[in-house]
């Protein structure tokens, strides 16, 4: 080594003033990359910390399963509530089949060919189309078309278009992750292809295929700009917890951004505040859900830990 | 009995394929429907109205009951804030995805990335409701902005919701790179920092494209959380703290007032055409861009 270094002495001279600024900015570089890494965790905390700070006064017994008002202070979420998961229900039933089936023929049957290239350019197309756009869509078919006017299945069937794609893809990267082994095994025994994806594939999958589910399944509960012109900015007061999908059906996500900008209660902050912290306390509970579930379901179906 | 079961079991594969296929062909009879539907809606304003489609384009001037439906305000008002966020966003979330493919210690990915999923889990009017009550009144405070409703605010708000896109879709960029470049790099004596900067950065171009094109395409559509912040002023943003609109809040904004088949109406699903033209044309350069890497 020093040997080499003496016959290029020249080199060594400039490497080595070069080298303390390149560490140097090497060593900041590595800093700042560490700040804004961090920066987002405390801009979430923070989030959440505000959240809770502003709107835990406001949840109430009376708040969480109390009627909304129109005109006065004191209305409560519960129908809301009642309905985000009623429509959330209604789109994981038409979502879930067609998804997972979809999913399966592209990555199990189909690997090449130009109705593959199609399947996949309408999915990542209709994945892109911003949910405002799909509301309208929706409002066209379910309300104009139809003429069911503002309806939970509308709502839910305008959000089964709008959560396909990712679901699919779910699926789609569930199924790759089964080794080809386990495949090669089940045919061999003289499985055809279809006992082999029932029995085979699909168990192995679906830890990771159920977290994907609850995962999006989170994302549905808080979506709203797809459902204000298809599932209505109202709930029925006669009978607010109603199983007829046939009914408007206001979500929570949808009275919070309703109370905003549209209603004339004088309470607007303590309502936009609970129902914020209810949304966000569902998003965790469904982020915390989806690993334990597909963890116990991995473990239950393979034998392994994941 | 063996052979009936054979003979069974090999129905049940051909009506099982026939339903996969059905429901794959579903997902193009979806699309199909949305583009075709939406395009014989959204193009009334120029075959039924006779409203010129370069003065919905161009023109500023949007006064439905006297027959103007001039969409430019909206059109550059999304082109805004997307320019905004992404000005702001998009450096921010290939830097945090770098970090993650090379720099972040098990423990830190293991924070970081349940951080993200939560940040993509957040409904869009959380997002607009946090800008309402903790962004607005600042700017408000701090700047010589009225209202402190505008362009920064929904900016800013945009900027933070597709931080969770870019970041992942850079993490894949990076991950996807053959270790040997970075190796190779190492072993001539440069720094994490100049391996990075140098090398990893310019290999993985076309997925950082991909990473800011599917960002952009997140910003342009995002609805509520802006609509809540932006101040909702048909007029063109006058600086980086005046309140205006978007083609997305403007449909939010208007379509509960609108009688169905009125220029009003006709107008906003034109608006509503023009965001899926945009989004289909940003898959189309996802491919491109995808294409020249392979």
């Amino acid at each position: 080594m020093a040997g080499v270094s003496a016959t290029v002495p020249v080199r060594r001279v400039t490497a080595s003033g070069s080298v303390r600024s390149r560490r140097a900015a090497d060593a900041i570089a590595t800093i700042v990359l560490w700040a804004m890494a961090s920066s987002i965790i405390v801009m979430l905390a923070a989030f959440v910390i505000y959240m809770v700070y502003l709107g835990w006064s406001a949840l109430t017994p009376a708040f969480i399963f109390g009627m909304p008002q129109e005109t006065t202070a004191g209305g409560g979420v519960g129908p809301e509530i009642y309905n985000s998961f009623y429509i959330l229900i209604l789109t994981l039933i038409f979502t879930v089949p067609i998804a997972v089936a979809a999913g399966v023929y592209l990555q199990e049957y189909e690997h090449a060919g130009r109705f593959r290239t199609i399947v996949q350019f309408s999915a990542e197309s209709l994945a892109t189309i911003p949910s405002v756009v799909m509301g309208l869509f929706g409002l066209l078919v379910f309300v104009y078309l139809f003429k069911w006017h503002f309806t939970a299945l509308g709502g839910a069937l305008t959000l089964t278009l709008l959560n396909l794609p990712a679901l699919m893809r779910v699926t789609q990267e569930a199924l790759a992750s089964v080794p080809d082994t386990l495949r090669e095994a089940s045919m061999g025994l003289g499985g055809t292809k279809w006992q082999t994806i029932t029995r085979v594939v699909l168990p192995s999958a679906i830890g990771r295929l159920t977290t994907g589910i609850v995962l999006i399944a989170g994302r549905i509960f808080g979506e709203t700009a797809a459902l204000i012109f298809t599932a209505g900015l109202s709930v029925p007061f006669n009978n607010p917890y109603s199983l007829n999908p046939f009914r408007p059906a206001e979500t929570l996500a949808v009275h919070l951004w309703y109370t905003h900008s549209e209603s004339i209660v004088p309470d607007v902050a303590r309502i936009g505040n609970g129902s914020a912290l209810v949304l966000l306390i569902m998003v965790l509970l469904f982020n915390v859900s989806a690993r334990i579930v597909g963890r116990q379901l991995t473990k239950r179906f393979t034998g392994r830990a994941e | 009995m063996i052979a009936v079961q054979a003979r069974r079991s090999h129905r049940t594969e051909r009506i099982a394929v026939i339903g996969l296929r059905v429901a794959a062909g579903f997902v193009i009879l979806a699309m199909a429907t949305l583009l075709l539907y939406l395009a014989y809606e959204g193009t009334k304003t120029f075959y039924v109205d006779k409203f010129p489609l370069w003065k919905f384009l161009f023109s500023t001037s949007f006064d439905p009951d006297s027959g103007q439906v001039g969409s430019g305000v909206f059109i550059i008002g999304t082109l805004a804030v997307t320019l905004f966020a992404i000005l702001v966003g998009g450096p921010f979330g290939i830097a945090v995805g770098i970090f993650l493919a090379e720099i972040a210690p098990y423990r830190m990915t293991q924070l970081l990335k349940p951080a993200i999923e939560v940040m993509v889990g957040i409904p869009s009017v959380v997002y607009g409701w946090l800008g309402l009550t903790l962004l607005v009144p600042l700017i408000r405070t701090h700047t010589n902005s009225p209202s402190g409703f505008g362009l920064a605010a929904a900016g800013i708000v945009l900027a933070i919701m597709i931080l969770p896109t870019v970041i992942t879709l850079s993490e894949d960029a990076f991950r996807s790179l053959p270790p040997t470049i970075k190796e190779g790099s190492l072993a001539l004596g440069a720094t994490r920092f100049q391996t990075i900067m140098r090398v990893l950065v310019p290999s993985a171009s076309s997925g950082l494209a991909v990473a800011l094109i599917l960002g952009i395409a997140r910003a342009i559509g995002e609805t509520l959380a802006i609509q809540m912040v932006i101040g909702n002023a048909t007029r063109l943003p006058m600086g980086i703290f005046a309140p205006t609109a978007a083609l997305t809040t403007e449909i939010v904004t208007d379509m509960p007032g609108a009688t169905e088949g009125t220029l009003l109406e006709h107008a906003l699903f034109s608006m509503a055409f023009l965001l899926l033209v945009i989004a289909m044309l940003l898959i189309v350069f996802v491919r491109l861009a995808l294409r020249k890497r392979n």
